[in-house]
């Protein structure tokens, strides 16, 4: 077990809602400032673009750092979720507490959801804030009888609560619910159980070892339910990590957070292995999440997985594995369908390989060749290089560089 | 989910569990692990009596369980070092249709807890034990039925009788208690060790603290509730 990783109660680091995170945290302040006063510049730059330039938007919140502020996040989310936010309909969930059938477990989740909210808030206006949560959540139910409620959802619906406020908040919920999200809201979970069915398989394309001792251990992939059904707002304590992390996803396919929860349980791979091979230990290791991750390096590694292994190239093994657990198929053509109109996977395509150097062999790490697992240790070495080498890549090309190298080059 | 839940573990293995009559001594040697799950209906309290147990306090805040959480404590039962494993379930139907069931493998005792405040958690019991049936293999595995919240006098909902001639029903012993109230520490912890006796001696057991301060802790020993297996 890891000392510290543990925040004693009350002791959970939050900004105010509207407040911007320190990010950029590697720099030195003058060049923090400098840095993040260019990424401001460009993000502003591609908002008043005519038309907005959405692909410009999308690789800004991927990039280090996100979107910076919740004041940004207000403005780009929109553009991110394809929602219009010049006619927003003034419509409230209040009157539907009589009438929603899921009004007692949202109520129950809500009145026990307090560590979503910064502590330094005073009772009262978290307690406004609940009655909204309630409202926003019940209206989007109503709005959309195809969905259903899950415990969870609270805390994704909570997060964007805090940063846009509940007129804005309902129209982007409703948008994740029905793309992102749908596949969690379905009557049953099978299709939950499907994606978590990734895991797996791409941590066997990493890291063979760690993917067969997990098999031993029989660990299964619940401990990851609560990251994927939440985007980890359930389980991240730091409101910062939290929206850098929905930056991040809401740039990227509906598959992302997939990836990244197989980049923690890949950070995490000495941790796994030091432990006792049985379910218990490492379903027990791997749920307590912690919570000095180093995001941005895990963000940028989780992108490079995704263009290397594209669920695509997973279909085929978590498809035997559907198999042997006898679930059914799911409606899954519906991510791809999403991605072919928002492209969201194109950006990071392209910044992968825009990445990479010329000299480099791109097409040997592109085209792997699943014969040993030498080859696919080197391989991950070679994956954990390149990863170093596109951020480098970036870095200079936006003047973010030495830092960064140090780290990973020491 | 910062701090209190995740504690449990570190915290479980601090406190002094040695029983009267035992020499404290821990052997080295590989302890035996008993594996309980807990399921019953959103709210009844599952995760702070499983944290009530296993950090002996009941926590401040509790979220929603999300899927499965997992607590453990070692105990010591006749100089037999044992780790009890209780497996936290989340509440809501939908998640263990298909979510639960792998953790339903091995179990060694079923725990069915409803709110005693809350007649409907009361009335998805059969639901529960009739799902518990499905998942698991052998029909002789220790159930027991707790009732949680005694404390909210006023509120109760499910009178003791009626819940006692459910339990009969079902061949399971009833316990009323409280993981709130300070002074029902030591009726979770009488239940849990209960079940840790019966599940090292599969024999019935007579609690190990008996109760003195007049909250009800079914079951006195009875015919009727002995029937564990």
């Amino acid at each position: 077990m890891l000392p510290g990783l543990c925040l004693p109660e009350g002791e959970r680091v939050c900004t105010r809602p509207l407040e911007a995170g320190p990010v950029l945290s590697l720099l030195s302040p003058p060049d923090l400032n400098a840095k993040r006063k260019k990424k401001v510049a460009h993000i502003y730059e591609a908002l008043n673009s005519d038309p907005a330039d959405v692909d410009a938007l999308r690789r800004l919140a991927i990039d280090e750092g996100g979107l910076l502020t919740d004041e940004i996040r207000q403005e780009v989310w929109p553009k991110l979720l394809n929602v219009n936010t010049s006619d927003l309909p003034l419509l409230s969930g209040r009157s539907l507490r009589q009438i929603s059938k899921d009004y007692q477990q949202v109520l129950l989740d809500v009145r026990r959801s307090l560590r979503r909210f910064p502590p330094g808030m005073p009772d009262e206006q978290r307690e406004g804030l609940q009655e909204e949560l309630i409202d926003v959540i019940l209206l989007i139910l109503q709005q959309n009888p195809q969905l259903h409620y899950y415990q969870g959802y609270h805390d994704i619906v909570v997060t964007f609560l805090l940063v846009v406020g509940e007129r804005l908040a309902t129209p982007l919920v409703e948008k994740l619910s029905t793309h992102h999200l749908r596949d969690f809201m379905e009557p049953t979970m099978d299709n939950t159980k499907h994606i978590l069915n990734y895991l797996m398989p791409i941590i066997d394309q990493v890291n063979p070892e760690l993917h067969d001792f997990m098999q031993s251990a029989e660990v299964g992939t619940i401990f990851a339910l609560s990251w994927l059904i939440t985007w980890f707002g359930h389980v991240l304590s730091d409101f910062r990590h939290v929206v850098r992390l929905y930056d991040f996803f809401l740039a990227c396919h509906p598959l992302m957070p997939i990836y990244f929860a197989a980049v923690i349980v890949l950070h995490r791979e000495q941790e796994v292995l030091d432990c006792d091979c049985d379910m218990a230990s490492v379903h027990h290791l791997l749920s307590q999440i912690p919570q000095d991750l180093p995001y941005e390096t895990l963000i940028s590694r989780a992108g490079d997985l995704f263009v290397q292994f594209p669920p695509s190239r997973l279909a085929r093994e978590v498809a035997a594995q559907q198999q042997a657990e006898r679930t059914a198929a799911s409606t899954f053509k519906d991510f791809e369908l999403v991605s072919a109109q928002q492209r969201p996977d194109m950006v990071l395509r392209r910044r992968f390989q825009g990445l990479l150097r010329p000299e480099e062999p791109a097409k040997d790490v592109l085209t792997k060749p699943r014969t040993n697992r030498f080859v696919k240790l080197a391989v991950m070495g070679l994956t954990v290089a390149l990863g170093a080498a596109a951020l480098a890549v970036v870095k200079s090309a936006l003047e973010w560089a030495p830092k960064f190298q140090l780290q990973l080059f020491p | 989910m910062a701090s209190e839940m995740e504690s449990s573990l570190e915290a479980s293995f601090s406190s002094s569990d040695v029983l009267p009559g035992t020499s404290g001594f821990l052997s080295p040697a590989r302890s035996r692990i008993f594996k309980i799950i807990v399921i019953g209906d959103s709210n009844v309290g599952k995760t702070c009596l499983t944290f009530r147990f296993c950090a002996g306090r009941f926590p401040d805040r509790t979220e929603a369980t999300i899927g499965v959480d997992f607590r453990e404590r070692a105990v010591e039962i006749d100089g037999e070092r044992i780790k009890i494993q209780l497996w936290d379930t989340a509440g809501q139907e939908r998640f263990r249709k298909s979510m639960v069931q792998h953790y339903y493998r091995n179990v060694h005792a079923v725990v069915f807890v409803y709110d005693m405040t809350n007649v409907a958690s009361f009335h998805s019991l059969p639901s529960w034990i009739e799902e518990c049936k499905q998942h698991l293999l052998a029909s002789d595995i220790p159930r027991i039925l707790v009732g949680n919240k005694c404390d909210l006098r006023s509120a109760i909902q499910v009178p003791t009788d009626l819940a006692q001639k459910f339990a009969d029903t079902h061949s399971m012993p009833l316990f009323e208690t409280s993981a709130k109230t300070p002074n029902d520490n030591d009726h979770v912890e009488a239940i849990f060790m209960t079940l840790a006796h019966k599940l090292k001696s599969h024999k019935p057991l007579m609690l190990s603290q008996p109760p003195d301060d007049g909250i009800s802790l079914k079951p006195e020993p009875k015919p009727a509730m002995t029937c564990w297996c």
